[in-house]
Parts: C-alpha cells; structure tokens; sequence
C-alpha cells in the first residue's frame, strides 16, 4: 500500500511535464476525430493510443514501478495492449467510424481520467501523491470512452484486455483501498455490456443457439453480478477507511 | 412430345439402375461418414454407422479411417457391383449433437428402412440446425474453466481473473481459428495471452498459481484424447495414435505458451 503510493509519487514528480504534453496531445487527438472524423484522425488517434500505452508500459510500470512486486509482468501486459493497437494501426481495423448511440456514457467516460486527480484530491491527499490523467486505470476509461463514441467496428480482443485490467482496478480497490478505482470499475460495466451487445448483435448468423433475446438477458445477468460485487467491495472498503 | 417422354422415361430408368442407386448411396455414405469423423466422432462409430446405412439398402460397406482421408468401398454383392472413393475428412468444430443425432439417424434408416431421399433430407435437416452462439461458448469456457480454478482450490479473486483470462484467450483462439491461421500457433498464442492475464492475481495475496495453472486449461484437447484411446482399444491402431499425436502436439503448444509467461514472470516461475 505504501509502496503503491510512494511510486505513484516519484512517477509524478519526475514527470509531470511529459504527462502534461500526453494530455494535451490525447485532448487534440480527441478533438481532431470527432471534429473531421476519417482516415487521417483515425491514424493519429491510434498513434496516440500507441504511444500513451507504450509510455505507461515502459516510462510508469517498467521505470517507476520498480518497487513494486512483479511491475515487468504489468508492462508487458502493457506492452501487449500497445502491440495490439500496433497491429490494429497496420491490418486497419479499427475504424473509429461515429456512432450515434451512447455518446453520453462516452462523453463520461472521455472526462474520466480528470476525475481520477480530483478524487484524489477529495480524499485528502496531495500532489504528487495522487492519481493523475495519465495512468493505466484513466488510459483505460480513456479508451473505453473513445471506442464507445466511435464503435461501429471495434477491435473486440482490445476491449477484452481492458475489460481484465477493470476487473484487476476492482479487487485493488478492496485490497490496497484505492477508492478512485470505483470510477473505472463503475462506468466500464455498461460499457462492456453494450460492447458486448454490439458484438453479439453484429454475428452474421440469424439463428443462433440461444436466441439473442436469453443472449441479452445473459448478458445483463453477468453485468448486474459484476455490479453487486462492485457495490459490495465499495461498502466494504467504506466500512474500512 | 413423344421424344420428350422418352427421354424422360430413359434418364427415370437410368436414375433407377442398380449401378445409380449405389453410387448415390455410395456418395452419402462418404459425406455421411467424413462428417462424422471431422467433427470428432470415434473411428469404430463411424465405420458402425455407415456398415448399418449400407446393410438397410442392401449393400456391403468397408472402410479404411486415416487421419485426413477415408477409402470408401460400397459393394452390391448380389449383383457384383462395386463403389468406390477417396473422401477427404474435413476440419469441423467438435459436435456431440452431430454425433448423436447422425447416430440415431444411422439406426431410424436401418430400422424404418428409409429411402435414399428421405435419409438425406433429414442428414440435411440435422447439418442445417442452428449453430451455438460463439458468445455463448465464450461465457460458458469462461465459466467452466473458473469452476475448474475453485475445484483445484482457487478463491473467488483467482476464478475472477480466470474468468475473464479464459475468455480473452478463448476470443483470441476463435477469432485466429476463423482467419486459418496454424493450429499449433493459435494454441500457442491462446495460451500465452490467458496466462499472462491470469499472471496479474501475481500481485494480490491470492491463490494465484491456481489461477495461472487452469487459464488455460480450456485447451486442453480432451476429445482427440479420449478418441485416440478409444480408437487404439478397439483396433483402430493406426487412426488412433494419429489423434494422440495430434493431441500432444497441442498439449506441448499450450505448454510452450504457458511457458513464455512463467519465464517472463520475475523470479522465474519455473
């Protein structure tokens, strides 16, 4: 718990100027898809991701994290998800094509990671000891939040991966009791749910064994499990603190 | 007119040739009988199968079961007519319901004595029920391999992250079986990927070598096993330890997968 923290606090202080650029240049990138959405913007949103998941492999859990029990095998983990945005930026196949449904839970999860330094904050603590918008746990909600405003076509192993890393941030905020995890647990549940949806929905086979209807209801049995664990785990760690 | 009819009448009667009638039978029972084997049916099943669909129209069946190919020869014994073929077994997903229903559809020719058009209406009939959901099999790998990390002795954080391990791997192996990719490869890379997911329990206090060990036990290629061994007890030498080879070759995939993870783990795992 101390040592989680405490590299949390070295990585910012050493590199709050960087993290400071990352944000302005994932804001731009955001900007540029959704103003003139198409071919180019989608490169340089990838390019982006790449280089913010290439960052957070190397510069935060590789350098920073080093204290930390076992921080290589979470940059490879890191360095797995940025390899798959490599392959993704070479095959194509993420779109980044707007789609009109859901872009108020996309608009949340886009301003996510701003949220994460002020509950930081709400709780009493100080820089550089707090969450910043440039950590795995806001990468992810970032990520979410992109693919859902543009999810006509989405690389679905992609989301998978994000979806391990929030069900990882879900049992940290009952062992290490970092309570800003809740935001990212919390709004990739209905967004994995709709993901999923899609997913299923999109399957070229019309009849299937479930039909899609007990598919849907499955499917929503799974999230609003996830839900009551996720609500059980933040009364748990209220009761605690 | 007249010289329609007659043509008619000719191609009817040629239709109905005894030597007509066993090719066609011929015919299905090669598609019959390589459906059967391509979607993981046992080597003696089959060849039962397909001697009762011959023996109900009267006719002899042998054949020989390599792992790739089956040498089909249907014989009318009165006539002294023979039918043969080489069938190329194709790869098909493991079907149990295919097994059984194409087993009892063996037993209603044999018992109710069906024609050669109502057989294959109803083998068609089968064929063309609906698949299972490919979401559906990756919730319930998930599930079941979660169940397999609690039998084992896993807690509810370990099954958690096998759950969602398996069904990231799980995507993975279907989405590279679906672009033809190697076998051998996609179980190498399903591996790794459900290991190195289900290697992040390493951080908490968990019973995570549990969790690393049955990531990727949906791998496992429980049929070409228990098939090789079913085909080796009943004589079927040659098919059978085809199968069990194909099988360890896959094991030592998932082998080699789950050791790049453990390697890359501080400490070596290994």
């Amino acid at each position: 718990m101390e040592i989680f923290w405490k590299t949390i606090g070295l990585y910012n202080s050493s590199t709050w100027v960087y993290q400071i650029f990352i944000i302005i240049a994932g804001i731009l990138s955001t900007i540029f898809l959704i103003k003139k959405n198409g071919r180019r913007s989608a490169i340089a949103m990838k390019l982006f991701l790449i280089v913010l998941y290439l960052w957070i492999s190397v510069v935060y859990f590789y350098i920073y994290c080093e204290e930390r029990n076992y921080n290589e095998l979470m940059s490879l983990f890191w360095g797995v998800l940025a390899a798959t945005w490599i392959c993704d930026l070479i095959i194509g196949y993420t779109t980044f094509e707007r789609s009109s449904s859901h872009s108020k839970l996309a608009y949340l999860l886009l301003i996510m990671p701003f949220l994460y330094p002020v509950t930081s904050l709400l709780q009493g603590k100080s820089f550089p000891e707090i969450t910043s918008p440039v950590m795995p746990c806001s990468a992810v909600v970032f990520t979410l939040g992109i693919l859902q405003l543009f999810s006509k076509k989405i690389n679905l192993f992609l989301i998978l991966l994000l979806c391990h890393w929030s069900l990882i941030g879900l049992s940290k905020t009952y062992f290490f009791n970092i309570p800003e995890d809740f935001l990212m647990a919390g709004t990739t549940i209905p967004a994995i749910y709709l993901f999923f949806k899609q997913y299923f929905l999109s399957n070229p086979l019309t009849v299937t064994k479930p039909q899609i209807k007990y598919m849907d209801w499955m499917l929503i049995g799974i999230c609003t499990a996830v839900g009551a664990i996720l609500i059980a785990a933040l009364i748990i760690t209220l009761s605690q603190s | 007119m007249a010289n329609k009819f007659l043509s008619d009448l000719l191609r009817q009667k040629q239709m109905d040739s005894p030597k007509e009638i066993l090719s066609e039978v011929g015919d299905f029972i090669s598609e019959y009988s390589s459906h059967l084997m391509g979607c993981g049916v046992h080597t003696s099943r089959v060849i039962r199968n397909a001697k009762r669909i011959g023996n109900s129209f009267g006719y002899a069946v042998t054949l020989s079961v390599f792992q790739k190919n089956i040498i089909l020869t249907v014989a009318d014994l009165e006539k002294h007519e023979h039918y043969n073929k080489v069938i190329d077994i194709p790869e098909l997903p493991i079907s149990f319901e295919h097994n059984s229903e194409l087993s009892t559809l063996s037993w209603e020719t044999y018992d109710r004595h069906l024609s050669l058009s109502a057989l294959r209406r109803k083998y068609l009939r089968i064929l063309r029920r609906p698949a299972i959901h490919p979401f559906f099999v990756l919730i319930m790998t998930g599930l079941a391999n979660a169940s397999f990390c609690r039998l084992f002795g896993g807690d509810w954080l370990s099954m958690g992250i096998v759950l969602t391990s398996t069904i990231t791997g799980m995507f993975l192996k279907q989405q590279m079986s679906k672009e033809g990719i190697n076998p051998y490869l996609v179980f190498i890379v399903s591996a790794f990927v459900a290991s190195l997911c289900s290697s992040s329990s390493l951080i908490f206090d968990t019973t995570s070598e549990i969790a690393l060990a049955t990531s990727v036990l949906y791998l496992v290629p429980g049929v070409p096993l228990i098939n090789g061994v079913i085909d080796i007890v009943e004589g079927y030498i040659l098919t059978g330890c085809a199968r069990l080879i194909h099988a360890l070759l896959l094991i030592l995939c998932i082998a080699t997968g789950l050791s790049f993870t453990l390697l890359l783990v501080k400490d070596n795992l290994l």
